[in-house]
């Protein structure tokens, strides 16, 4: 943060400082950012700028500004309607919507902080080019510049067009649904009929502490362990499943080896909506699974050894607190196996063999090869990846979403919040907005959530890509 | 179009009123506003010019997009209805679309984004409340070609209306539920109640039941032994399901719901052992018609909701009437033909061609009296019991989780205490 | 003699993982020659069985499935947002791991905290985003949704990446190669197993996905849904007692693209990567 504030300041010193000692074509540029380059003979740089700067300031002005102008209020004239009997014509007032005040006013405010600072960097661009031209350096054609994107600004061409979708996709929805925390977007103030307004902190107080909503609290506390401790289970048996089983495969005794991967990766082919789907039919109370384990009498052993009751009907895989827990972990195996199956049969053929053969030379047995030598290699390309796993499985909508369509709760406290057991925070969230159209609660939910998982992952994130690592394997 | 006038009645909130008001004698009433108004030179022109009017100011193509059940069987009448529809107005060229979106999931597909739902959609009542609130739907300020206070059943005009004005089109009246059995298994006193009808499913060593864990149908049961569910106007309930009748009925369901026969199915179940001709009784709705019928063959029945006992006492299940609307989007390209589509859809003539291709009971009193089936009979005797569904959204969560604390066997005071405090709570 | 034990033994073992990890997919295919059009929950094999589901989801479209438009429609959406992603994936993954540019590791720890945000919440926006950009109910929309964020999962690739030799990057500098001809050229050669995992993956992503693409897709003809969507529609309440069977159907044969690229791709992960050029 500190470091962003000094670059900041610097910038700003160094625009300054070009502003009064650069010639007339840098000052020209303070009003056609392209003037500087035409100076220079930069024709072509100079003619994109200056298109780019008529786009932008067109599009601020024409597009952003009436619903930036309404930021503050997120609109205030409610949309009404008159419908005339006789021509059955209806005539509509010039309502606002606060949705898209809120949407279009965040992304007009992105753009002109986009465009401050290019503004400024160009100005400080066309000095140091003036700069240059005094000392008689060379200066850059069109087809340098070109070529130094190939070269040492190469990263900046590969970059770019990830990032303007990253901002696009993530970075924009995000923002607008953090200020939606601070809204009172709820079922009772949907746009476009309806306007919702800026609110503060209320819902986040409303979280924490209000009686009736003490239900809220109650729920997320648990709600959020369970999707803690699904995210850490759900990814480290996938991934040592994983491991383990491509090692299997890979194992010089192991014969056909091919057709054993495909039998397994044949299950990703199949998209997870339908075996899961398939699954939790599978393992209903009513189901095949059910069916055949009161036939063989699996259930009467349960109840034997005291795992059900003896009043129980049926073995409650998906609907039971506890059993739809395990379950969703092994159904999770089963889904999550093949995968990291794939990826670690790529990163094992790699394994630096060398290191292998010396230990083997050395007496070392397999247990030791794979603790001291398959692991390390192996966590050390995966590693950071495995919190992304981790964060993925936080988000896993589907196999909660699919697995425990039909789960009723139990627990009137959760229930009173529109939870269940097993939800995790992003199925709670989606019924919360999809059922109950509460965003206001949902955002506030999500950003807790968010704030939670940021900490924990930047805190093993740092550990892990901690700079001195990265180049251990080169 | 012959018709003379019929409407530009519904006009005012107090028609409307005047009609809730005055109950069973409400008809009179109307039909007394209707002269009144018609009467009234200032708004007196007729339907026809306004649909001469409508005809003139109409350019280009009028788009109409049509939403309504995904089924085979509607798509199929509905598209032959907008067909016939656009073939009235010769002059006029329609473009009327049909999409196919489950009715259960209409109010969230049609709320993502209202401007781009649909212009006239199908729903059933229960998603009125929602779909007001956010200002989707279009208030039917009058009515052109017939009016529905004399062609449709009270109850279900009334159902259409929320806060005094009318929002939709009534539709379909055989939203509610009752009970299918088998005749050839069960006689009439085996259905009579719950008790019968556990006991003798036990005896033939099948299976009868109840989707318990669902505040719809758990609705029936405690309405039925006298308790109250009604919503506040700030749309939080209120509720007395804790009292002694509550736990007596909640602890009579429990043992109800003890017995090996009942179950608690969810409808892919109960179709799957319906099939398996496992299911001898069970109460669900016309939508499920057609699988009952060609399960128990010949001996297809339906009736009324079987009784049960709440301190020694028989008392009748009750249940949640429910219907089907035709709305028109706030948000429509087109108002005024979209109006006249809903209209058309939900006229007599429409709803037998419906009621022919679905089985669905229709709402208009003329159709309805040539519809008849065993399971809108059903209907019509569990009617008496049935109330209007309005319960604040804070309903469902809590009631399908005490529903599911019933069948668990886990019935207490403080189980109820907790599942009505959840129902009660305010709504910010 | 104890090490043949061993051998059936450790095939055995595969056998029966193999069996657990198939028999819902067993079901699965057995299903779709069921002539019970529900799910019937009590029999793991049909009582009569047909062919009668697989015409119908090659020849028959109606009012609820038309399997060979949505096969159409999420090959399309599938292969461009597939092509877009993986360069996008890769190109981050070598920024980032090769080039020291200003700023590298604040941008690696933004995009991580980046993807916490849960993506259910952000969904609305995004739909308004498209809807801005006139881009609902298209498949060019769809296509951007998918690949658009593709970047932030650079993270495995990029592990891997770090395991190719500086040495090999220096060198190759030293005899003059621009950054670009090394991505292109040595790099990305070296890298085909990982690279494959990458293409796979993002494939897989917009071919199954089915939450995203109901808001997206406004359009109620079935003639306009993606395979995901389709699917996931026909188990409706009121459709999937007559439609389970051809729901199995198209699972299946969705199935059939993800089979064929992997069985192309294999080889890349059975050769592994030619050994000299890495340990060099």
């Amino acid at each position: 943060m500190k470091n962003l504030l000094n670059k900041l300041g610097s910038s700003l010193k160094a625009f300054g400082h070009s502003v009064v000692s650069g010639d007339i074509w840098v000052k020209l540029s303070l009003i056609i950012m392209g003037a500087g380059y035409f100076g220079r003979k930069q024709i072509m740089r100079g003619i994109l700028m200056t298109l780019l700067e008529v786009g932008v300031i067109s599009s601020i002005v024409g597009v952003f500004m009436p619903y930036m102008s309404k930021l503050n209020t997120l609109g205030t004239v409610q949309r009404e309607e008159i419908f005339d009997i006789v021509t059955m014509k209806k005539t509509v007032n010039d309502y606002d919507n606060s949705l898209l005040i809120l949407l279009y006013g965040i992304i007009g405010i992105l753009v002109i902080l986009a465009f401050i600072a290019l503004y400024i960097a160009n100005v400080n661009a066309v000095y140091r080019i003036q700069k240059m031209a005094e000392e008689g350096e060379h200066i850059n054609s069109f087809k340098d510049d070109i070529a130094s994107f190939k070269n040492e600004r190469f990263h900046i061409t590969l970059l770019t067009l990830p990032s303007l979708g990253v901002i696009l996709i993530n970075v924009i929805p995000i923002l607008f649904m953090v200020c939606i925390a601070f809204t009172n977007y709820d079922e009772n103030h949907q746009p476009p009929t309806y306007l919702f307004t800026w609110v503060g902190i209320k819902n986040f107080v409303n979280l924490f502490t209000t009686s009736q909503t003490i239900t809220f609290g109650y729920a997320f506390v648990r709600v959020l362990a369970w999707t803690l401790i699904w995210a850490v289970l759900a990814t480290a048996t996938t991934f040592l499943g994983g491991i383990l089983l491509a090692q299997f495969i890979n194992h010089e005794d192991t014969h056909l080896k091919g057709m054993w991967r495909t039998l397994f990766v044949i299950t990703i082919g199949i998209p997870q909506f339908v075996t899961l789907l398939l699954i939790s039919k599978m393992f209903g109370d009513n189901g095949i699974v059910n069916t055949m384990c009161a036939n063989v009498g699996i259930l009467d052993f349960f109840k034997h050894i005291g795992l059900l009751s003896p009043g129980d009907a049926c073995i409650p895989f998906l609907s039971r607190p506890g059993w739809v827990h395990v379950s969703i972990i092994l159904v999770n195996i089963w889904i999550g196996i093949p995968y990291q199956m794939l990826v670690a049969t790529g990163i094992l053929m790699n394994i630096p063999s060398d290191q292998i053969e010396s230990a083997k030379i050395d007496g070392a047995n397999k247990f030791q090869i794979f603790w001291k030598i398959t692991m390390p290699y192996v966590m050390f390309i995966t590693g950071p990846s495995l919190i992304q796993s981790v964060i993925a499985n936080i988000n896993n909508f589907n196999v909660i979403y699919l697995l425990t369509n039909n789960y009723a709760t139990g627990n009137m406290y959760m229930a009173n919040s529109h939870a269940k057991e097993c939800d995790l925070l992003i199925t709670w969230l989606f019924t919360l907005t999809n059922e109950y159209s509460n965003f206001k609660m949902a955002s506030v939910i999500g950003i807790v959530t968010f704030v939670i998982c940021a900490a924990l992952s930047l805190l093993t994130f740092s550990r892990m890509i901690g700079g001195d690592k990265e180049g251990v394997y080169r | 179009m012959k018709r003379k006038l019929v409407s530009a009645l519904l006009v005012s909130t107090m028609a409307v009123t005047a009609f809730v008001g005055c109950g069973s004698k409400a008809e009179e009433t109307s039909e007394s506003t209707a002269t009144a108004n018609s009467g009234d030179a200032s708004e007196g022109a007729s339907s026809e010019d306004a649909i001469a009017n409508l005809i003139a100011a109409t350019e280009g193509t009028v788009n109409i997009d049509l939403w309504c059940s995904e089924t085979e069987q509607y798509q199929t009448v509905m598209k032959k209805l907008c067909d016939d529809f656009a073939a009235q107005y010769p002059d006029v060229d329609f473009n009327i679309t049909l999409g196919a979106v489950s009715e259960a999931d209409m109010k969230d597909r049609v709320l993502e984004d209202v401007e781009a739902a649909a212009d006239v959609f199908v729903f059933p009542d229960d998603q009125l409340e929602a779909l007001v609130k956010a200002g989707a739907l279009n208030e039917v300020a009058a009515q052109y070609t017939y009016d529905m206070n004399e062609t449709d059943t009270p109850a279900t005009v009334e159902a259409a209306q929320y806060d005094g004005k009318q929002y939709g089109y009534p539709f379909t009246a055989s939203n509610g539920y009752f009970l299918y059995y088998d005749k050839n298994q069960l006689s009439e006193e085996d259905v009579a109640s719950w008790e019968a009808l556990t006991a003798k499913a036990e005896e033939l060593g099948k299976e009868v039941g109840c989707e318990t864990a669902n505040g719809w149908y758990l609705y029936g049961f405690f309405q039925g032994a006298g308790c109250t569910l009604t919503e506040n106007e700030d749309q939080s309930n209120n509720c007395d399901w804790n009292n002694e009748t509550g736990l007596a009925a909640a602890e009579s369901l429990q043992s109800i719901a003890s017995s090996k026969a009942y179950k608690s199915y969810g409808n892919d179940d109960l179709l799957a052992n319906l099939n398996d001709g496992k299911v001898v009784a069970y109460v669900s709705g016309t939508w499920n018609v057609n699988a009952f019928s060609e399960a128990y063959g010949d001996g297809y029945a339906a009736t009324k909701l079987p009784t049960f006992k709440v301190n020694g006492e028989d008392k009748q299940m009750a249940s949640y009437s429910g219907y089907k609307f035709v709305g028109v989007n706030a948000y429509a390209e087109n108002t005024g033909w979209s109006m006249l589509l809903a209209e058309y859809l939900t006229n007599a003539t429409s709803q037998e061609a419906v009621y022919e291709a679905t089985g669905e009971g229709p709402s208009n009193t003329e159709a309805l009296a040539k519809a008849s089936s065993p399971a809108l009979d059903a209907l019509a005797a569990q009617s008496e019991f049935a109330q209007l569904q309005r319960v604040g959204g804070n309903y469902w969560s809590p009631a399908e989780s005490l529903g599911k604390n019933i069948l668990d066997g886990k019935v207490s005071q403080k189980v109820l205490d907790d599942a009505v405090a959840g129902i009660t709570q305010p709504v910010e | 003699m104890k090490k043949t034990w061993k051998i059936i033994g450790r095939h055995l073992f595969l056998a029966f993982l193999a069996f657990v990890w198939l028999i819902p997919i067993f079901w699965l295919i057995v299903t779709t020659f069921s002539a019970q059009k529900g799910i019937n929950t009590n029999h793991f094999f049909p009582e009569h069985w047909t062919l009668a589901n697989y015409h119908q989801l090659f020849f028959e479209p109606d009012s609820a499935a038309n399997f060979p438009a949505w096969f159409k429609n999420s090959m399309i959406i599938g292969v461009f947002s597939c092509l877009i992603s993986s360069c996008f994936v890769i190109m981050t993954a070598y920024a980032f791991s090769f080039i020291d540019f200003k700023g590298r590791k604040g941008l690696m720890s933004f995009s991580l905290i980046l993807g916490m945000f849960p993506g259910v919440l952000s969904m609305i926006a995004m739909y308004f985003i498209l809807k801005m950009l006139g881009l609902t109910d298209s498949v060019v929309g769809l296509i951007i949704l998918y690949s658009g964020a593709s970047g932030l999962g650079y993270l495995i690739l990029k592990g891997f990446f770090d395991t190719v030799p500086v040495s090999l990057h220096e060198a190759a500098r030293l005899e003059g190669a621009s950054e670009a001809t090394i991505f292109a050229k040595i790099v990305v050669p070296l890298s085909k197993p990982m690279i494959v995992y990458t293409v796979i993956n993002s494939f897989l992503n917009p071919w199954m996905d089915f939450v995203m693409v109901r808001l997206m897709i406004k359009s109620k003809d079935p003639k306009d849904w993606t395979m995901a969507l389709g699917l996931f529609q026909l188990l409706q309440r009121a459709l999937v007692n007559q439609y389970f069977a051809y729901f199995c159907c198209g699972g299946l044969m969705i199935a059939v693209p993800i089979s064929i690229l992997f069985i192309i791709m294999q080889k890349f992960y059975v050769e592994g990567v030619t050994g000299g050029a890495v340990k060099g």
